[in-house]
């Protein structure tokens, strides 16, 4: 599985969800199928809580870990 | 935003058709203001465009969840570029796919769900707060309203419950107050029992606002709680009062449980089982019955056991039964035993194996034989008496239908009979086996047989079989035989002795006549030879009425003493007059006199001696000789003392051993002429003698018989046989002759009054006693009487006797008869006689009696 990150430290909300959700979109048939995996570095506290519940109404798995001084949001496939 | 840049710019369409217009006929300085005026309209529109935009982005970023866009954070012509709606508008799209996929499985499992609580077997009621019944399941309504359509919205404890305060009442009231769930049990609501369990439903924020109720119906699991407890509590009582022993050991062989019966035969109380193992009731006598349990703790057998038990006192108790390995997952947990005390039954069995045992004991030792059959006619049981006559063993028999063993012929014909097993198993009827029915054994020999068939009934009155009974008769009926031969050689003696008497009297007639004759003759007349040979036929015919008359009767002997040397002489010359044989006579002068029937004693040397004759048919010597001997206590069979002995012996064929014995018996015989008779009737004389006979002989060498006869009392002396003078010596005195038949009176009539007598002769005895009286009482007295005994039409010697006695108690009186086997010839003292006469008699007989008795000899 192939994994894109971006790095979207410094974007602030609505930017770091609109960035987000530019990518999932554009990489949606992949993240279906299973091939990619979508992963986004960002300082902004708010987009923890958008981008995963976006992602998650959309049908996509999503795990949030807390690096050091950011957070990385992992999206990848569908839900079971 | 790190991406790329994009120009946004304005809509293609719109700026077509402002840049459209035909400007080129427009001056410059209008065709700017023109252009100043459109571009302000323009930029006008625009910006309201872009306001718009930002607006509706807004609008879809706070749905989206977040913050709306600062105009500082994306200039216009970026926001354009950057067209945030279509980035929404596709996440859009995919968040509705998503709803979409979602909705879809949702209403799968709703649908589901649904399914679930409708076909649950439990019923289950949503309630509101306000116990108000939102949702229930099929089978709630199957278990409580049936009936009823449509409930929801209705109270449902005025449905289920019937309760008057049920906000009080009802239990899982406090499924709403405390928030947790209620568990009631073994509710009964209409008739049927539940277990019901309350649970909360609670909203987003943890408000109860309704109850989900289960309502589990146990009714049938109650009822079968309480069969399976009823049934506990029957199979309790059967166990606790059976009869048989029963228990439960443990592999270890520790007692699990037992029964009361179990603890009252062996003699333990309950709180003694925990410390007792099987070992301890098992008899240690037994040897085989502790392996036998551990054979079936390691499930090597089973099922039915004889053992011994042995209770806690020491008794043997005798038990069978069965024995049932349990297993419990696969792993052996003990053996369950139930067993009966046999002690009795093996004892009475034992009893009654005896008495089968002396049944068939007695059985096979029956004289009679016996077979049993089925009710198919086969064979069942033979005792050894059948086996004997039908020739077949039991083993062999056993199974073979009755008439292939038993089978019957008709004496007379040959022709099978039938068989009577058959009849009986048809009929159902004692049958008798039809006279004259032989028996043909299975090697060929026939038996006559007798008796009988009968049906073996059981309780019930069925025939299980037959039982034949039939014993051989063959012997019996060769005993009837003879002794109907011997019923006819008994009227032929009673024939022969009348034909004897009237013979004797014919005889005393003819010798009496003869006697009178040759006393008229000289004796060197030749008439004289002629009649003294007639006299001697006569003695010839007088000796043979004699021996009709002992064969006949057997009479008791009219014993005399005398010397017996003659007899054995005459008797013996008599015997082998005619043959080739020859006797040798050893009999010493100084032999003792005997007490003897002279004619019965003539008649047994007689038989002896032409037995001898018979054994020499080429001739040879018989050696008579007697000794006289004195008897101690070496004879048993005889009384002490003294005793002539006589032995005739010859040197002929012999009797075979197995002959000896039998040939006393009557009617046994080896010769082809022979009646089987004589020894018969000369062991009778002997006996009647109180005499012995004994026989000794070896096959072809010859036979010896010895005969004991007592000595006479008194003279030891051989008396020496007077020959008597033939010319009469007269006697004298008055005689009166009483006899029926006239030839016989006439000659002794005349041989009386030739030796001297006055004769007066009477027909029977009235005639006599009136011819007696009349003689006395005229003076003229009879010196003697001779009466004959049997006078067919009047009073006979007997009587006339006694009349005589009664008249003259001294009157001397002579006794005569031709039945010299009638016991008064023998014992005449005892009827007052003092003499006897036998016919016939002659004219010494008659001279010598009278004499006798007249001149007071005897």
């Amino acid at each position: 599985m192939k994994v894109i990150e971006f790095d979207i430290r410094g974007q602030i909300c609505p930017s770091t969800l609109l960035t987000a959700l530019k990518e999932i979109n554009e990489y949606s048939d992949q993240l279906v199928d299973g091939t990619v995996r979508l992963a986004f570095r960002t300082d902004n506290r708010d987009a923890v809580g958008t981008i995963p519940e976006s992602a998650t109404n959309m049908g996509y798995s999503v795990t949030v870990t807390r690096g050091d001084g950011y957070y990385l949001i992992e999206i990848d496939g569908l839900e079971p | 935003m790190g991406t790329k840049e994009k120009k946004i710019s304005p809509d293609g369409a719109g700026k077509k058709t402002i840049l459209g217009n035909p400007a080129k006929n427009l001056p410059a300085a209008e065709e700017y203001e023109r252009l100043a005026r459109e571009h302000t309209e323009l930029s006008g529109k625009y910006a309201t465009a872009v306001r718009y935009i930002r607006d509706k982005i807004d609008q879809l970023l706070t749905v989206m969840g977040t913050s709306a866009l600062k105009p500082e954070e994306l200039d216009d012509k970026t926001l354009i570029e950057t067209d945030p709606i279509g980035i929404i508008s596709s996440s859009f799209v995919q968040i509705l796919k998503h709803l979409h996929k979602t909705n879809a499985a949702l209403k799968m499992k709703n649908r589901e769900i649904k399914a679930i609580f409708d076909s649950a077997g439990t019923g289950v009621l949503v309630i509101d707060r306000d116990m108000k019944i939102l949702e229930y399941n099929t089978r709630l309504r199957e278990q409580f309203f049936p009936d009823k359509v449509d409930i929801n919205g209705l109270p449902c404890h005025a449905l289920i419950c019937n309760l008057k305060d049920p906000l009080s009442a009802c239990p899982f009231r406090k499924v709403f107050e405390t928030g947790e769930s209620v568990h009631m049990k073994g509710w009964v609501l209409h008739n049927r029992h539940y277990d019901i369990v309350g649970t909360p439903l609670k909203d987003n924020v943890g408000e109860v606002t309704g109850a989900v109720i289960l309502y589990m119906d146990i009714t049938d699991h109650v009822r079968t709680e309480a069969a399976l407890r009823q049934s506990e509590e029957k199979y309790r009582d059967l166990f606790e009062n059976a009869n048989d022993l029963i228990q439960s050991i443990g592999p270890d062989g520790s007692i699990l449980y037992v029964n009361q019966a179990w603890l009252e035969t062996l003699e333990y109380s309950r709180e003694e089982v925990p410390d007792i193992s099987i070992f301890d009731i098992i008899h240690p006598d037994c040897d085989e019955c502790g392996a036998d349990f551990k054979s079936v703790v390691f499930g090597e057998r089973a099922g039915r056991v004889e053992t011994v038990f042995i209770t806690k006192t020491g008794k043997r108790i005798l038990v069978e039964g069965n024995i049932s390995t349990v297993f419990d997952s696969g792993r052996l947990i003990g053996t369950r035993g139930i067993f009966r005390d046999i002690t009795e039954r093996k004892k009475a069995e034992e009893v009654l194996a005896s008495e089968r045992e002396q049944l068939a004991v007695t059985l096979r030792c029956i004289g009679d034989g016996v077979i049993t059959t089925d009710t198919a006619g086969n064979i069942v049981l033979m005792n050894k008496v059948s086996e004997a006559l039908t020739g077949w063993s039991q083993g062999e028999a056993r199974g073979r239908p009755i008439s292939e063993v038993f089978r019957l012929v008709s004496e007379d014909s040959g022709a099978a009979r039938e068989n009577p097993v058959d009849v009986t198993l048809k009929t159902g009827r004692i049958m008798n086996i039809p006279d004259r029915t032989v028996l043909v054994s299975r090697t060929g020999v026939s038996r006559i047989i007798a008796d009988s068939v009968a049906p073996i009934i059981d309780r019930t009155s069925n025939i299980i079989g037959t039982v034949l009974v039939f014993r051989d008769i063959t012997e019996k009926r060769y005993i009837e035989e003879k002794l109907l031969q011997s019923g006819k050689i008994e009227s032929l003696g009673i024939l022969a002795g009348g034909i004897a008497h009237d013979f004797n009297n014919l005889l005393n007639a003819i010798m009496g006549n003869i006697d009178l004759a040759l006393a008229e003759l000289d004796g060197r007349d030749q008439l004289y030879e002629t009649l003294t040979r007639a006299e001697k036929a006569a003695l010839r015919a007088k000796d043979l009425t004699q021996q009709l008359l002992t064969f006949s009767k057997g009479g008791a002997p009219i014993k005399k003493t005398a010397s017996i040397t003659e007899l054995i002489r005459e008797s013996s010359d008599f015997a082998v007059r005619g043959s080739n044989a020859q006797c040798i006579f050893n009999l010493p002068e100084d032999l003792w006199k005997v007490e003897i029937d002279m004619g019965q004693m003539s008649q047994v040397i007689n038989n002896i001696v032409l037995n001898a004759v018979s054994a020499m048919p080429d001739g040879g010597q018989i050696v008579i000789s007697a000794v006289n001997m004195l008897l101690e206590q070496d004879r048993p069979e005889l009384k002490q003392g003294r005793y002539v002995k006589i032995a005739i012996q010859d040197t002929g064929t012999g009797i075979p051993k197995e002959h000896l014995g039998r040939i006393f018996e009557p009617y046994f015989t080896t010769k082809h002429t022979g009646s089987g008779l004589g020894l018969a009737t000369t062991y009778s004389i002997i006996q009647r003698h109180d005499g012995l006979i004994e026989v000794e002989s070896e096959v072809g060498k010859g036979t010896t018989f010895f005969l004991y006869l007592p000595a006479a009392p008194g003279d030891r002396a051989p008396e020496e046989q007077s020959s008597e003078p033939r010319a009469p010596v007269k006697g004298w005195g008055r005689v009166l002759l009483m006899d029926d038949n006239e030839m016989v009176s006439y000659a002794a009539g005349e041989m009386l009054k030739r030796i001297g007598y006055d004769v007066v002769i009477a027909a029977e005895g009235n005639e006599a006693l009136t011819a007696y009286k009349t003689a006395n009482e005229s003076g003229r007295r009879f010196d003697a009487v001779i009466l004959d005994l049997t006078i067919p039409a009047g009073m006979g010697g007997k009587e006339t006797m006694k009349k005589l006695l009664d008249y003259d108690p001294e009157v001397k009186a002579i006794v005569s008869s031709g039945y010299s086997s009638d016991a008064m010839m023998a014992n005449y003292r005892e009827y007052g006689f003092s003499g006897v006469l036998t016919k016939p008699y002659q004219m010494k007989d008659l001279r010598e009696v009278l004499h006798q008795i007249i001149s007071g000899e005897k």
